[in-house]
């Protein structure tokens, strides 16, 4: 069995960590190359035309894993309001007219989630036992927490860094360090060793950096292919990046507390309430709460991401402006034409407003 | 007596009838916006953003035009019509957008139609709604079920006579002369056309498509004119089970048409459908296997008259030809 995937962010480590714990010789995972313009250029000439750019992008990984010889295939699945439930269903069928024989197994991200990744994992291992699985998991769980924990470190770095570009080259190697770790002891000394390294980075003392929160759909958010490194390029302009969202977080929550009645999103929520009263799918619901949330909070601005005709993200872009907390928010659509040199503009003139804004504020 | 304003968009098509019965079985009236004109397009395209999709737009539009004419606007959030199938995240966040975009809203009205949770979850949605109009239970219960009857009633007349949403409302609306309304069987091109009842009854969105066909002699077959078990049948075979509460006016419309040999399918969409974007695909797909003419048309505020009429003569001029060559 040779088991291809698609990525979102650093989502793979996952999928790396779990192999090599549980690898047995007779599958192997076949990581698609990095996200690149081939991959877009590949998802857009076979999907439909007005199909989100998450679907475009994640049919190039798995063409491309095909390519490379994948004939099973990993993809999410939900059930809910956004078209993330019919994307099986339509890949399956594009993936099949170009001739690849490949089969899905999909991965359930709305219900039954632990059940379906325990079910998934149990079956790509030939029932491998239950402690070696448990083990394997933490494993790549540890891999995972240290990764989102060092981003939020560059974050914050990259904002008042002296010389540009640093400390995204530690992080770099560090992600590089952390695919290599091979004990749960390496990945902990290694984290420790990157966020030293971040912390001695020279940075201005006298930086006062506004402060944007970056909210919105989660694929956009996570994967920087899709978003065109938006983090970096507000780093550059020193602005300090705040995001709720994360994968770690995801699994921590949607995984596990969950089910022990924990809601990770309960303040947001509550704090949606007055202007959305429902789920609308995806992340809409979220988005709205938490741009209300950053507003109490004194942030500076909010830049909402969301590929162009996202279903729950334009509820949310329609209700946003009415909020009685006042904050400026940038929305951001992402598809296949668009370019970065745009995006940067934008962010610049946004960034603008929020530093004109505060000056105003103090005085 | 208390009026509930109920705009002519999305949902109006397709239960207009029984929330009528059900407002008048509660001792209120209802009152329906005008026919989509350039008036309404404007208003709601001015407050939306620009990435909504059109008929979001019109409803909005709608909206204002009923503001001061009604005390109550009735805005359902249709979540779900069936076990695991939902509507678009745009049905469910349609009463809160409302509220952010049309200040002047009188009060909303907005039930949860969230057949997943269950028959307790509509019995109770359905009950504080009608608690609005009196706190008589047996009265909620009665207006239900006339609700119910007409709406049942509604549908079996457009499979029966092969009409569409448009010409049995409007014999519900007036006694006068009904010879128009005559189902044309003559010997012509048949045509199916598949789609949102929101789009393809909006003669402002589809520049009147339904009527130019007729005009052109087609006879044009809409998902209404099938028995709704025909297409639920359809659907299952062509897609499984559905993941959209209106995947049976579209996956299972076109496949059931294909199946019964219409000469060409016509299928249309508004620009940025999310679901549409991906159920299209499937009836396209499915047609080529049937080897039946496909004609996927894409409206936005910009579609220019002139040009679906091109795209339409030269999709029919090859279905003609193509049925000459065949026979």
């Amino acid at each position: 069995m040779r088991i291809g995937i698609p990525h979102c962010g650093h989502a793979y480590i996952i999928a790396e960590a779990l192999v090599q714990k549980l690898g047995n010789g007779e599958s192997e995972l076949i990581i698609p190359p990095p996200t690149s313009h081939r991959t877009l250029d590949l998802g857009v000439k076979y999907s439909p035309v007005e199909a989100c750019l998450p679907f475009k992008l994640t049919l190039g990984n798995l063409l491309e894993a095909c390519e490379l010889g994948a004939d099973t295939l990993i993809h999410a699945r939900g059930t809910g309001v956004c078209r993330l439930g019919y994307y099986v269903k339509e890949q399956e069928q594009i993936i099949r007219d170009l001739g690849y024989n490949a089969h899905f197994l999909t991965l359930d991200v709305s219900q039954h989630r632990f059940r379906s990744i325990m079910r998934l994992i149990k079956n790509l291992t030939n029932d491998a036992p239950w402690p070696k699985i448990i083990s394997a998991l933490r494993f790549a769980l540890e891999k995972l927490f240290a990764l989102d924990k060092m981003e939020k470190v560059v974050h914050k770095v990259r904002a008042v860094e002296l010389e540009k570009g640093r400390a995204n080259q530690i992080y770099r190697e560090a992600v590089k360090a952390m695919g290599e770790a091979k004990t749960v002891r390496e990945v902990k000394n290694a984290t420790k060793e990157y966020i030293k390294k971040l912390d001695q980075v020279p940075k201005d003392p006298t930086a006062d950096p506004v402060k944007v929160s970056i909210v919105g759909e989660v694929f956009v958010v996570l994967d920087p292919f899709a978003n065109m490194d938006i983090e970096m390029e507000l780093g550059k302009l020193g602005v300090e990046v705040e995001r709720t969202m994360s994968l770690s977080r995801w699994v921590k929550y949607r995984l596990f507390l969950n089910y022990l009645g924990v809601n990770e999103w309960k303040e947001v929520h509550e704090a949606a309430m007055p202007y959305l009263k429902r789920n609308v799918g995806g992340d809409g619901w979220e988005s709205v709460g938490e741009k209300v949330v950053r507003g109490r909070e004194g942030y500076d601005g909010v830049i909402h991401l969301a590929p162009f005709t996202c279903m729950p993200e334009i509820v949310a872009q329609n209700i946003m402006p009415s909020t009685k907390e006042d904050i400026p928010v940038l929305t951001v659509l992402y598809d296949e034409q668009m370019a970065r040199p745009g995006m940067i503009t934008r962010l610049e003139a946004f960034v603008d407003l929020l530093k004109f804004r505060r000056r105003r504020r103090r005085k | 007596m208390v009026r509930v304003g109920i705009p002519r968009a999305l949902s109006y098509y397709q239960y207009y009838p029984g929330w009528k019965a059900f407002f008048e079985a509660l001792g209120a009236e209802t009152v329906v916006s005008p026919p989509t004109d350039k008036a309404i397009f404007t208003a709601g395209n001015s407050r939306a953003v620009a990435e909504t999709c059109l008929p979001v737009k019109l409803f909005f539009g709608h909206v204002i035009s009923l503001a001061d004419k009604c005390d109550y606007m009735f805005i359902p959030a249709m979540r779900s019509l069936g076990k695991k199938a939902y509507y678009c995240s745009k049905f469910i966040g349609l009463p809160d957008m409302t509220r952010a975009l049309v200040p002047e809203c009188p009060l909303i009205l907005d039930p949860e139609i969230d057949l997943n949770k269950g028959r307790r979850s509509l019995y109770h949605a359905i009950y504080s709604l009608g608690r609005h109009f009196g706190s008589d239970k047996s009265k909620i219960k009665k207006a239900v079920e006339q609700a119910e009857k007409t709406h049942l009633a509604y549908r079996k007349e457009m499979s029966d006579r092969g009409i569409t949403p448009i010409q049995a409302l409007d014999e519900m609306h007036r006694d006068e002369d009904k010879s128009y309304l005559e189902p044309d069987i003559s010997p012509g091109l048949s045509v199916a056309v598949i789609g949102h009842q929101y789009v393809i009854y909006d003669d402002y969105i589809n520049h009147r498509l339904i009527s130019r066909l007729q005009a052109m002699g087609v006879r044009v077959f809409t998902p209404e004119m099938a028995e709704q078990e025909s297409l639920d049948i359809a659907m299952t075979r062509l897609g499984g089970a559905p993941h959209w509460s209106f995947e049976a006016d579209i996956i299972g419309a076109g496949e059931h048409y294909l199946e019964v040999k219409v000469d060409g399918i016509i299928s249309v969409a508004v620009f940025g459908c999310g679901p549409d974007s991906m159920m299209v695909d499937m009836v396209r797909h499915r047609a080529s296997e049937f080897r039946t003419p496909f004609l996927h048309l894409s409206l936005d505020e910009h579609t220019s008259e002139g040009g679906l009429l091109t795209r339409l003569e030269a999709f029919l001029d090859m279905v003609k030809r193509r049925r000459k060559v065949c026979a």
